[in-house]
C-alpha cells in the first residue's frame, strides 16, 4: 500500500514536472502510512495546487532537516513532546485560528492539550499509546508491565527498540513515573531490564507485527496503532493497556516558520480537519484520529476498537510524556546501550 | 609544463577536497562541539566526546565488533577459496559463474536481509522444513542471536572475498600445478604450498574488503540480531537518532575510522605492496 502510494505519488510529481506546472506547490513531510490514498490527490484537485508529499520514519529524521531552518518543508508532523522545543527554537509559525474553521471538530481532550494549551502552534492529528499485544492462546493473559518479566514468555517476548518506551515501562513496573529524571530511579529501572533481557527474543518496533500474526511472538510491547493493524489481520491477537499506567503520544501537524505558503498550509490543515477526510484517513491507515467529527463517521468495528480508542477509565491511567532534560536523556541513552550490549 | 600538470590534476584535487576532506572535516568539527538539546551541535568546543569514548562499555562493544568481523572474514575465506578456485578453473560458463556471484547486488541489501529473516524465523522456511521432515519438534531459535548476525555478515560480504581471490587465481599458471605433481606433491601439498602462497595478494585484498566494512555494519546486527547485540555501527547510528547526541556519534565514528586506518596500516606492512 505504502509503496504503491509512493510510486503513484512520484509518478504524478514527475509528470507534473514535465508539464512545467505553474500551480503553487505545498511541501508536506509526514510519517509513513499516515494518509489515505486519495487524501492528497483530492486536495490537489479541489484547491488547484500541487503537493510534494514525502514520508519519514522517526522524529529525529524529520528534525535533522527542519532544525536547519531551510528544509523546504511547509508542514511536518512532530510527536507532541517535540512541539514545545520546536516552538522555543523558533522553528514554528503560529497557527491562525481564524483560518482553521474546522478546529472545533477535534476531540475535547485535544482542544486544550497539556503541551500546547491554546493550540497556538500545533494541530493534533493522530494519537496512540504503548501497551502489550499478545496472542489469545496465552493464559492468563498479560495485563500489566510486570507480566513482561514472567519466565513463561521466555523467547517469545519482544520489547520495543525505543529507549523511552522500554525504560519507561520498567519504571512503571516499579511504580515510578514514566518520565523520571532521577538517576537512582533510572538505575533501578536498568536493573529490571537486565533481569528481563534473558527472556527477550528481540527489541523490535513495527516489524514485530508479522511475527505476532504468524505466532512466532506471543507477547510484545507495542504501540496501539501497530497493534490495531495486527489485530485487524489476525483474530487470535489482543491488546491491553497495562495496569500500572502507560504513555500516550499524539502526532501533531505544525506549520514551519520558514514556510512561504502559510495560507495554503492553513487550508491544508483545515482540509485534514474535515470529518470526512479524517475518517477516510483513519479508516485506511487504521490509526486513531484526534478528530471527534471523523471518529463519529467510522464504521462501528473501528470506532469501538479498544486498542485505538481506549475507554475513559483506561485513558485515566495514561500520561503524555514531556521532553527529557539533556542530563536525563544522556543517562537513559547510556543505560540503553548498556542493556543492549549486555 | 608544471602549469599543465597542475591543470590536469586540478579536477582530481577538487574532487578529493569536496567529496572527501570537506565531509571528514565536518565530522571532525562535530565531534569537538557540544551536543544540542534536540539534536544538532552547539558551541563551545570540547574534548568531552572523546573522553567519554574511554569507557569499558564502549571497549566491550568495540571488541565484540572486531571479534564478529574477524570471524566473518575467516568464514568468508574458507567459503570463497574453493568457489574462486572452481570459477578460475572452469573452462566454459566462467562469465556466468561470475555473474551469479554478483547477482545479489542487483537487489537491495535491505530486501535480502529481510529475506533471511523470513528463512530463519520460527515459522520460517528452514524451521518449517525441518519440523515437517520430523527432525525437530520445537523450532530452533535461528534468528536474533550472534550466529544469525555472523551468517548475515558472511552472506553480505562473501562476493567481496570471491572476486579478488578469483582475480589472483585466474592469473596463476596451471603448469605450476603440473610441475608440483611431477615433483611428487600430492594435491593437498600442492594446494597449501603452491596455490595458497600464490593467492596471497588476493587473500589480503579480500580480508581488507570484508573485515573493514564488517566493522562498520549496523543493518545486519539490527535486523538479524534483533537489537540484542550491539556493534559499533549501531552505537553510532543510535547517537544520531534516538540519543540525539551528534558529537558523540561523530567521535565514535572517527574512532572507528582510526581503528580501520590502523588495520589498513597493518595490511600495508604485512601485505604485498602492489595491492593496496
Amino acid at each position: 500500500m505504502r509503496r504503491r502510494h509512493f510510486l503513484f505519488g512520484s509518478l504524478a510529481t514527475g509528470l507534473s514536472a514535465c508539464r512545467r506546472d505553474r500551480r503553487p506547490r505545498l511541501n508536506v513531510y509526514n510519517w509513513s502510512a499516515y494518509v489515505a490514498p486519495d487524501t492528497i490527490p483530492n486536495f490537489e484537485k479541489e484547491f488547484g495546487v500541487r503537493v510534494r508529499y514525502v514520508t519519514y520514519e522517526s522524529n529525529e529524521e524529520m528534525l535533522a532537516q527542519v532544525i536547519t531552518g531551510n528544509s523546504g518543508w511547509d508542514i511536518v508532523f512532530p510527536t507532541h513532546n517535540r512541539v514545545p522545543p520546536m516552538s522555543s527554537m523558533g522553528l514554528l509559525a503560529p497557527l491562525d485560528r481564524s483560518r482553521l474553521k474546522n478546529l472545533p471538530n477535534l476531540d475535547p481532550q485535544f482542544q486544550s492539550p497539556s503541551w500546547d494549551r491554546a493550540l497556538e502552534w500545533c494541530m493534533p492529528y493522530m494519537w496512540f499509546g504503548t501497551g502489550i499485544a499478545f496472542n489469545r492462546s496465552v493464559a492468563p493473559a498479560p495485563s500489566a508491565w510486570a507480566d513482561l518479566w514472567s519466565p513463561r514468555f521466555k523467547g517469545r517476548l519482544t520489547m520495543l527498540d525505543d529507549p523511552e518506551d522500554v525504560i519507561g515501562a520498567s519504571l512503571k513496573k516499579l511504580g515510578l513515573p514514566f518520565g523520571s529524571t532521577d538517576p537512582d530511579e533510572i538505575r533501578r529501572a536498568e536493573h529490571e531490564l537486565f533481569q528481563q533481557k534473558p527472556l527477550v527474543r528481540a527489541y523490535l518496533n513495527a516489524e514485530v507485527r508479522d511475527q505476532l500474526v504468524s505466532g512466532d511472538v506471543l507477547v510484545a510491547q507495542l504501540w496501539s496503532t501497530t497493534a490495531a493493524q495486527a489485530l485487524d489481520v489476525s483474530p487470535s491477537l489482543d491488546f491491553v493497556f497495562p495496569a500500572e499506567g502507560f504513555p500516550l503520544y499524539c502526532d501533531c501537524a505544525v506549520i514551519l516558520r520558514e514556510s512561504r505558503r502559510r495560507e495554503l498550509a492553513h487550508e491544508f490543515l483545515d482540509y485534514l480537519l474535515r470529518p470526512a477526510v479524517s475518517a477516510a484517513i483513519a479508516q485506511s491507515t487504521l490509526t486513531a484520529t484526534a478528530n471527534a467529527g471523523g471518529h463519529a463517521l467510522l464504521p462501528d468495528k473501528l470506532r469501538n476498537s479498544a486498542a485505538l480508542y481506549p475507554a475513559l477509565d483506561v485513558l485515566r491511567r495514561g500520561e503524555w510524556p514531556g521532553t527529557l532534560p539533556p542530563a536525563a536523556q544522556r543517562l537513559r541513552d547510556r543505560i540503553w546501550t548498556e542493556v543492549k550490549a549486555s | 609544463m608544471n602549469r599543465l600538470r597542475f591543470c590536469f590534476l586540478l579536477p582530481a584535487r577538487i574532487w578529493f577536497v569536496v567529496l572527501f576532506f570537506a565531509p571528514l572535516a565536518i565530522i571532525c568539527a562535530y565531534s569537538l562541539l557540544t551536543r544540542g538539546v534536540y539534536g544538532g551541535v552547539e558551541l563551545p568546543w570540547t574534548w568531552e566526546s572523546y573522553q567519554r569514548m574511554i569507557d569499558p562499555l564502549y571497549g566491550v562493544i568495540l571488541l565484540r565488533s572486531v571479534v564478529l568481523s574477524a570471524a566473518a572474514t575467516g568464514i568468508c575465506i574458507v567459503l570463497a577459496f574453493p568457489l574462486a578456485l572452481f570459477i578460475s578453473r572452469a573452462t566454459r560458463r566462467k562469465n556466468l559463474y561470475l555473474q551469479l556471484v554478483m547477482l545479489p547486488f542487483w537487489t537491495s541489501f535491505l530486501v535480502r536481509t529481510y529475506a533471511w529473516m523470513f528463512l530463519l524465523r520460527d515459522t520460517g522456511l528452514v524451521n518449517t522444513a525441518l519440523i515437517g521432515m520430523g527432525f525437530l519438534r520445537q523450532p530452533l531459535p535461528l534468528l536474533y542471536n550472534d550466529a544469525a548476525v555472523l551468517l548475515g555478515l558472511v552472506y553480505a560480504f562473501l562476493p567481496f572475498m570471491v572476486l579478488p581471490l578469483y582475480a589472483t587465481l585466474e592469473r596463476m599458471d596451471p603448469a605450476l600445478l603440473e610441475a608440483a605433481a611431477d615433483l611428487g606433491a600430492r594435491p593437498r601439498a600442492a594446494f597449501f604450498r603452491v596455490i595458497v602462497p600464490l593467492a596471497r595478494p588476493g587473500i589480503w585484498a579480500g580480508i581488507a574488503l570484508v573485515f573493514i566494512p564488517c566493522l562498520g555494519a549496523y543493518l545486519t546486527p539490527d535486523l538479524l540480531g534483533g537489537g540484542k547485540s550491539v556493534m559499533i555501527g549501531n552505537l553510532v547510528q543510535n547517537q544520531f537518532t534516538n540519543a540525539r547526541d551528534w558529537p558523540f556519534g561523530a567521535a565514535a565514528s572517527l574512532t572507528l575510522m582510526l581503528l580501520t586506518l590502523a588495520a589498513l596500516g597493518i595490511f600495508y606492512r604485512r601485505g604485498p605492496k602492489d595491492l593496496l
